[in-house]
């Protein structure tokens, strides 16, 4: 009890919470390994839909999946050429 | 009618798969149902020990799919419960001497002659998991509330839902619920917020799991064990009786106090 108050003084969280943070991380970060022909398909996705709207550098297009302390991103980098006016439906 | 097969699996190891087996074929083989439960944990084997019945091992696993004696001579009879058989998996034999065609067409026979098959899975998920998981309909996952367990869980349900089985349980073994008031253990509330399957109970640790299997005789037989309970409730909910989940516990005043302190 004592600990507990002197924990909680210090600004500690309690190591369930801990662990529970720590895991919705993890198995976020296991569900998206992803293999590399659906990692292909999803950026090939992202390429169709984003070249409906404007034209891109297709030679840098990068899309990762970035691993935070606290969030897994989705970080694409893709250099555009030019923005159309309307969007070019597909 | 053909029976249910279900594979009781965690990836990680000591979880309590065998515990889980033993202790949920003898509740449904004293509800009177026909049960036969299949160690596939081939080079490991446990079940029978769990069991008592390691004494009266002739033949195992391989030897029916090998074709060496038939299925009536390799499945021994509980010594207490004239309806529940154990097929021991063979001790000196590696995971490669069975196939997944081999167990799904050996489950699906058993299917025929009996009202539940339980598969007890190896840990891991290479070829022995494979093998455990190809006759088997519904699977249960077990997991303690350790990161490590929870983790192996989570990997395993992926795997199983690429395998195209979708009837997934989910049960939690020694949970320690002065701990999680603690707040030092995750709840079966955070548990399953993280794995997203659905529950069939929660066995609380206890030190008469140890004290059982060192007898040979499941839990579920004393009256009176909250751990016993839990597999008895288990093994109702797994055969379809509407048994309602009691996950809220009382909570007291001093319970507000300490969880304010802990929050």
């Amino acid at each position: 009890m004592l600990k507990a108050i002197v924990r909680r003084f210090f600004g500690e969280k309690a190591s369930a919470q801990v662990a529970r943070q720590r895991m919705q991380v993890v198995l976020m970060h296991d569900r998206m390994d992803i293999a590399p022909d659906i990692m292909e398909a999803l950026k090939n996705d992202i390429i169709a839909a984003l070249s409906r709207y404007m034209e891109l550098d297709r030679r840098t297009i990068r899309i990762d999946l970035e691993q935070g302390k606290n969030y897994t991103a989705l970080i694409s980098n893709v250099q555009i050429k030019r923005v159309y006016r309307h969007s070019m439906s597909s | 009618m053909a029976g249910k097969t279900i594979v009781v699996t965690s990836g990680k190891g000591g979880v309590g798969k065998t515990t889980t087996v033993a202790n949920i074929g003898t509740v449904l083989a004293k509800k009177k149902y026909s049960v036969v439960m299949i160690d596939a944990d081939i080079g490991l084997r446990n079940l029978d020990v769990i069991m008592g019945i390691e004494n009266r091992i002739v033949y195992n696993l391989v030897d029916i799919i090998e074709g060496k004696c038939r299925k009536q001579q390799a499945m021994i009879r509980d010594r207490k419960l004239h309806n529940l058989f154990i097929i021991p998996a063979a001790q000196t034999r590696e995971k490669t001497a069975v196939n997944p065609d081999q167990m799904k067409k050996l489950c699906t026979e058993l299917a025929e002659e009996f009202d539940y098959v339980l598969i007890d899975c190896p840990a891991g998920i290479e070829q022995g998991f494979r093998n455990a998981v190809a006759g088997a309909q519904t699977a249960i996952v077990v997991t303690t509330p350790e990161v490590a367990a929870i983790r192996d869980a989570d990997r395993v349900i992926g795997l199983l839902e690429a395998d195209l089985l979708k009837d997934i349980y989910l049960i939690i073994n020694r949970l320690n619920h002065r701990m999680v008031k603690k707040g030092d253990m995750m709840s079966t509330e955070d548990i399953i917020s993280l794995l997203a399957v659905p529950l069939l109970g929660v066995i609380p640790e206890s030190e008469e799991v140890v004290i059982s299997t060192n007898r040979g005789t499941p839990l579920v037989h004393n009256r009176g064990s909250k751990a016993g309970m839990a597999f008895q409730q288990i093994g109702a909910r797994l055969n379809g009786e509407d048994i309602p989940l009691n996950l809220e516990q009382k909570i007291t005043l001093m319970d507000r106090v300490k969880r304010f302190v802990w929050s």
